[in-house]
């Protein structure tokens, strides 16, 4: 009996002694206390090698939760994760306010330039209103144009354009076949839906990060290697490419009601940037998609619509004026300007109070462009920084019709063969 | 050597064939053991939980991942708390089929039942402390069964939950029973049942004339072979506890709802099942409660064994007793495996 | 001298408590560890202040957060600490220094011991001119 027991306290200093060298062999927990929230976070113990995820969210300042949610004292990731606010992607429409939005983020007023989800979770590229209501009215299942369905229900009380709620599209309630086939087959090109052929070439993440995380290489590198890379990034240099992980990927034939993927392989930009039944000018491979379509024209303005044609309003004149007019400018007088908080979040451009930057019809600054003091239009690439000089069409031997501004009229002399 | 305190705790011999761990599994004094552990992971845990429903399962991360050791103290508590309920009714089981029960031990069983209630209410009210999701089954069940009690139900919830629903208040009134209200009641219960065992003659034997063997072991011997018992014991919840930690799920918070698996703890899983059945009342207060109150009347209603027959296992003239315990025993175990299935 | 050797009993009994005496101060050590964790955020040791042109020359302004009184002199910024060097409660300002509530102590202006338990001056405290405009004071 005193044997065992003297084998008992040996075995007893045994297992404190392995107690000991496993609590030195455990992982350090790494803090982290935000600035912006005062309160420790220890995300960083694991996640410690994800890159910043952009000059503008710096993790000093707002830390991993106040965006992500989770557990921030919980070093086992299943506790850890369990109250994530949209998992890997908390841009999601679906947790965007609480998340993206917060109490005075990306949720506040037109006047402040923060009314991001308000627009975006409006525009035609998410709710899809337009498609949903052309299929409808085509088949008979609504009278009118004018759009009352989309990807999902939602109220803009505040709607200038007529339209104040849209209810939730259910193809399983619709009475026509073609109907429910357009929901089967055709809806997975808006912002809240998963991309065709998950983890494939095109995946790209849904909400804001649909645009704002670059899953696609700049350039051909995704043709060659067949991949997205999903990145913890935020950048407002979108380039094409991104843009394509959605368009110019093919069409839909209303006959059988599928999309039919484009079948050409690309080796040069041209090739890869749009479809072989394209027309477009050289500007139009040349630059970025973000270079010539606005803020308001890809996020919304805050109201429903019908179509996409209420929306899209830039044309060639709008940089390259008209016969008879140039194009128009606003000169840069007050500090707070939206173009130089679009210039400070994207520095291709330095902007001064002073320049002088083509403005759109609604006033939309293109802080990209100048009108140097000598009288040349300067373009610089948001993506690229590509530096280009271009000339009005006031003064030049340009044979437009002024009353034709639509890009057609304008390709018939300048697009480019493929 | 001079016999010192814990020695005096101890009868000067006590018969030898009885004091074999076959014999009493060393099942009462490894719960005494586990009360202790208990006690002392208990106050450390103290100085690191905060009870309000905003902090409580927060502070518990920080206990379980941050503090040095803080994991191995919640997990050695938690173990040491489920071992606990578990050995009492191993215990129990050992009383009933060694026929220890017997008077003058009535009353002592008595003592036992009681402590073995607490223990239980110990466990769960220890349970609903984490304040996170998995217990919030539990939390709004519990109290709503305590509501169905007619006439005074009402009365209990609010003194209980110290308001409407639970909230800031049930958790410092939970609290307040867990450290103290129940511990003291425990204390009480366990040094009476202790003082009761020395008084009604130590542990069960027949008269010296019918005894098998005369034999007997010293205080030292017993002392001695009490040491080892805990000594084995600790290593062996030391190394469960670094290798099974304690469950930990997402804080309450105001907008959580009660996840599609709501369980019960595993000792209430029973009464989860039976609440199937319907009425709340009858299924989760009247039918548990007349299982334990079977289960202390056994000393009172089944048949006597005679003298002959005390100090072993299984004497045929308790076998009547010894058949209805088993019988529930399989009943509880049955309804705790039906509750665990999926839910069809 | 013959030699005495150890018993078997006393050698089981000494390898007893060495390995239990161990075992113990294991035990104690990790309850230290245990017991030292902090789990409230550490004192901010900075303050900013606002732009200098807040505190107009030959004043002498409270800063009840910190707490310190910030002198703005002729010559620039310097700040004492209100904390009593005695036993660490706040002094109260006075017309010709400062007292403290506590014990009795008393300071002349310049934060010196004129009378009183406490055996050091009032500590003084570095405050600078940030790149940001601002001041900071700093307490350590």
């Amino acid at each position: 009996m005193r044997r065992l027991i003297v084998i008992a306290s040996a075995l007893l200093l045994l297992t404190l002694l392995g107690i000991a060298w496993w609590d030195g062999h455990r992982v350090k927990p790494i803090a982290l206390i935000p600035t912006l929230t005062g309160k420790e976070e220890y995300c960083l113990t694991c996640h410690s090698d994800l890159p910043e995820i952009s000059k503008s969210h710096p993790v000093k300042t707002f830390g991993c939760v106040i965006c992500h949610g989770g557990e921030p004292l919980a070093l086992d990731a299943t506790l850890a994760h369990s109250t994530l606010r949209g998992g890997a992607n908390p841009a999601d429409y679906s947790v965007v306010q609480a998340n993206c939005g917060g109490t005075n983020c990306h949720s506040g007023t037109a006047a402040t330039f923060s009314d991001d989800i308000q627009r975006s979770t409006t525009s035609i590229q998410d709710t899809y209103a337009g498609a949903i209501a052309v299929m409808r009215y085509t088949y008979g299942a609504q009278s009118s144009l004018q759009a009352q369905f989309g990807t999902s229900a939602i109220q803009d009380p505040l709607s200038t354009s007529g339209i104040t709620s849209l209810k939730m599209f259910d193809p399983q309630t619709e009475t026509n076949p073609e109907l429910r086939l357009f929901g089967q087959n055709c809806l997975t090109c808006h912002l809240s839906a998963q991309p065709l052929q998950n983890g494939g070439r095109y995946d790209h993440f849904t909400g804001c990060a649909a645009c704002h995380t670059p899953t696609q290489a700049p350039d051909l590198t995704s043709v060659n290697t067949k991949t997205a890379t999903l990145v913890h990034q935020l950048t407002t240099a979108i380039p094409y490419t991104q843009c394509d992980a959605c368009h110019n990927r093919g069409n839909y034939d209303l006959r059988t009601m599928t999309f039919q993927p484009r079948t050409d392989t690309a080796t040069t930009r041209l090739q890869d940037y749009y479809q072989p039944i394209a027309q477009f000018t050289k500007c139009e491979w040349t630059l970025d998609c973000i270079d010539c379509h606005t803020r308001t024209e890809a996020m919304g303005d805050g109201s429903l619509y019908s179509s996409k044609l209420d929306i899209q309003y830039i044309q060639c004149q709008t940089c390259h004026g008209t016969l008879t007019s140039l194009p128009k400018t606003r000169t840069l007088t007050d500090p707070n300007d939206l173009a130089f908080r679009l210039a400070q979040l994207n520095p291709v451009v330095t902007l001064q109070l002073g320049d002088t930057i083509l403005v759109t019809d609604k006033g939309e600054p293109l802080w990209n462009t100048r009108l140097l003091p000598d009288g040349t239009y300067h373009l610089v690439g948001k993506a690229t920084g590509q530096v280009f000089t271009f000339k009005p069409v006031m003064g030049s031997g340009c044979l437009q019709n002024p009353d034709d501004q639509s890009s057609a009229s304008c390709h018939q002399c300048h697009s480019v063969q493929r | 050597m001079r016999p010192n305190f814990f020695h005096h705790l101890h009868p000067p011999t006590i018969p030898a064939r009885q004091a074999r761990f076959r014999y009493t599994l060393a099942a009462g004094g490894l719960a005494v053991f586990l009360v202790l552990v208990l006690c002392v992971t208990g106050i450390l845990e103290v100085f690191y939980y905060i009870p309000t429903p905003d902090q409580a399962a927060q502070s518990i991360q920080t206990l379980a991942f941050l503090v040095p050791f803080g994991g191995l103290v919640r997990n050695l508590h938690f173990w040491a708390a489920q071992f606990l309920v578990i050995v009492s009714l191993l215990h129990l089981l050992r009383v009933i089929f060694t026929g220890a029960y017997l008077p003058p031990r009535r009353f002592n069983y008595l003592l036992g039942m009681g402590l073995f209630v607490l223990a239980v209410l110990l466990d769960f009210t220890g349970y609903v402390l984490r304040w996170d999701e998995g217990i919030h089954y539990a939390l709004i069940a519990g109290t709503n069964l305590i509501k169905s009690i007619p006439l005074i139900g009402g009365l209990l919830y609010g003194s209980l939950v110290g308001g409407s629903q639970p909230g800031a208040a049930t958790l410092i009134r939970i609290y307040g029973w867990h450290i103290c209200g129940l511990m003291l009641a425990a204390g009480i219960l366990l040094v009476w049942h202790i003082f009761h065992v020395r008084r009604d003659g130590g542990i069960a034997v027949p008269p010296p004339h019918l005894r098998a063997s005369q034999e007997r072991i010293s205080r030292f011997e017993l002392v001695r072979r009490e040491v080892l018992a805990m000594l084995l014991a600790s290593v062996a919840l030391l190394i469960l506890s670094v290798f099974a930690p304690a469950p930990l799920a997402a804080p309450i918070t105001v907008d959580s709802a009660i996840s599609a698996t709501a369980r019960a703890p595993w000792f209430f899983l029973w009464v989860q099942e039976l609440l199937k059945l319907g009425s709340p009342f009858l299924w989760g207060v009247v039918v548990p409660l007349a299982v334990l109150l079977a289960l202390t009347l056994i000393p009172y209603v089944f048949p006597k064994p005679s003298e002959t027959e005390l100090g072993k296992w299984f004497p045929k003239g308790t076998r009547l007793a010894q058949v209805f315990f088993v019988g529930i025993l399989l009943a509880l175990l049955v309804l705790t495996v039906l509750a665990l299935l999926p839910m069809s | 001298m013959r030699e005495e050797k150890l018993s078997r009993r006393d050698f089981l009994k000494l390898a007893r408590n060495g390995l239990l005496t161990l075992s113990g101060l294991l035990g104690l050590a990790g309850l230290l560890r245990y017991l030292s964790y902090q789990s409230q955020p550490p004192v901010p040791t900075e303050f900013i202040l606002g732009a200098p042109t807040d505190y107009a020359p030959g004043s002498r302004t409270v800063l009840s957060q910190v707490p310190a009184l910030l002198i703005r002199s002729t010559s620039g910024f310097t700040a004492l600490s209100l904390v009593c060097p005695h036993l660490g409660c706040t002094v109260d300002p006075q017309p010709d220094g400062f007292t403290c509530p506590c014990h009795g102590s008393r300071f002349g202006l310049q934060g010196q011991v004129v009378h009183g338990p406490a055996g050091k001056a009032l500590t003084v405290l570095r405050v600078e001119n940030a790149p940001d405009g601002k001041l900071h004071l700093f307490t350590n």
